[in-house]
């Protein structure tokens, strides 16, 4: 065998060697792609599986969104329209509303002008009132002067009757004097004068003359004092004459005390106000309009 | 070519022994790589000559 049959057997060998270490190496190190795209297959195979049921639920998920939407619509339409009906009824109510708003101003005026009736009555009541108080004073008062009067009249017509009886008895005495007189003076030849009558003869009548104002001179007494409000109240009223804004004077013997300036007249009594005082008023204290 | 005459038709009988051995492990190097080649692409590819 040669050398170079040799050498070359040796390279052969070596380069052999070394060949098939690499090759070796490299398969041994080398990567298992079927395994890996098998693994890759089945992780794709699961995740397009899970994908499809992904999809599935999707798609039912998508369903049921509808079909909620749906019912949700439906509710919303229902609601609409019970909203429009509950809109329709608002409106009616606030139509009422405003009626009703109306009517009551209306008889809130009506009740307004009634009270104002009202009061008007209760004035013009009480001016009737006042009226009638003051007619039933003079009433009094008129009765008062026409009892009087009656008196008057019943001794006056008392005071008549007897002189017409003293009359008719002088008449007859005088007849009788005047039959003797004459009697007497027939024996002398005489007969009695006519007598002159003592009442005088009417003159023409003549307008009467101007008389100066006479004092009114009521007087009464002091019925109640209220020194706190200074009011005082007196016995005599409007059948006496009393009428408001009189001024009486109050005295206790021959002593001033103080004014009453009359405000309110009743028939029979009459409230003043104390004015001028000197001395406190009492019950049982003399008033008169003139001093 | 040798110097050394040789027979023509006689059987060829190997001269030298150590290299016959390189030669001998050379091969069996080579073999046993293409065996275990052969082993791996069976195992993993379930083939040896065809693609998986």
């Amino acid at each position: 065998m040669s050398t170079l049959t040799k050498v070359l057997i040796v390279l052969l060998t070596v380069f052999s060697i070394f060949l098939c270490g690499i090759v070796v190496t490299y398969v041994a190190n080398a990567e298992n792609y079927r395994a890996t795209a098998d693994s890759q297959r089945s992780q794709i195979q699961t995740m397009r599986n899970a994908r499809d049921a992904a999809v599935a639920s999707e798609e039912q998920a998508k369903q049921q969104a509808a079909q909620l939407k749906a019912e949700l619509d439906q509710q919303i339409n229902d609601l609409k329209v019970a909203m429009t009906e509950i809109q329709g009824r608002l409106d009616a109510v606030k139509r009422d509303n405003t009626l009703k708003e109306q009517q009551v101003a209306n008889q809130t005026a009506a009740v307004k002008l009634a009270n104002q009736a009202a009061t008007e009555q209760t004035r013009l009541f009480e001016n009737v009132q006042q009226e009638i108080e003051s007619l039933r004073a003079e009433q009094t008062k008129r009765t008062k002067e026409l009892n009087e009067t009656t008196q008057t009249l019943l001794e006056k017509m008392a005071v008549i009757a007897q002189l017409e009886q003293k009359t008719r008895q002088l008449t007859e005495a005088k007849q009788e004097v005047e039959t003797r007189l004459n009697q007497m003076l027939q024996q002398y030849g005489r007969v009695a004068a006519r007598p002159q009558t003592v009442t005088p003869t009417r003159a023409a009548a003549q307008p009467a003359p101007q008389r100066a104002a006479k004092k009114i001179d009521l007087d009464g007494k002091v019925t109640g004092v209220d020194p706190k409000n200074r009011l005082a109240e007196i016995s005599i009223g409007a059948a006496a004459g009393v009428r408001q804004d009189m001024k009486f004077h109050v005295t206790r013997g021959e002593q001033f005390v103080c004014d009453i300036l009359i405000f309110e007249v009743y028939p029979d009594k009459a409230v003043g106000i104390l004015d001028l005082i000197q001395i406190e008023p009492r019950v049982g204290d003399a008033v008169t309009t003139n001093l | 070519m040798s110097p050394m005459p040789q027979a023509r038709g006689g059987k060829i009988s190997p001269a030298n022994n150590l290299y016959t051995a390189i030669l001998a492990v050379a091969l069996g190097v080579v073999i046993a790589s293409a065996a275990f080649v052969a082993f791996k692409c069976y195992t993993q590819y379930a083939t040896i000559f065809g693609t998986p």
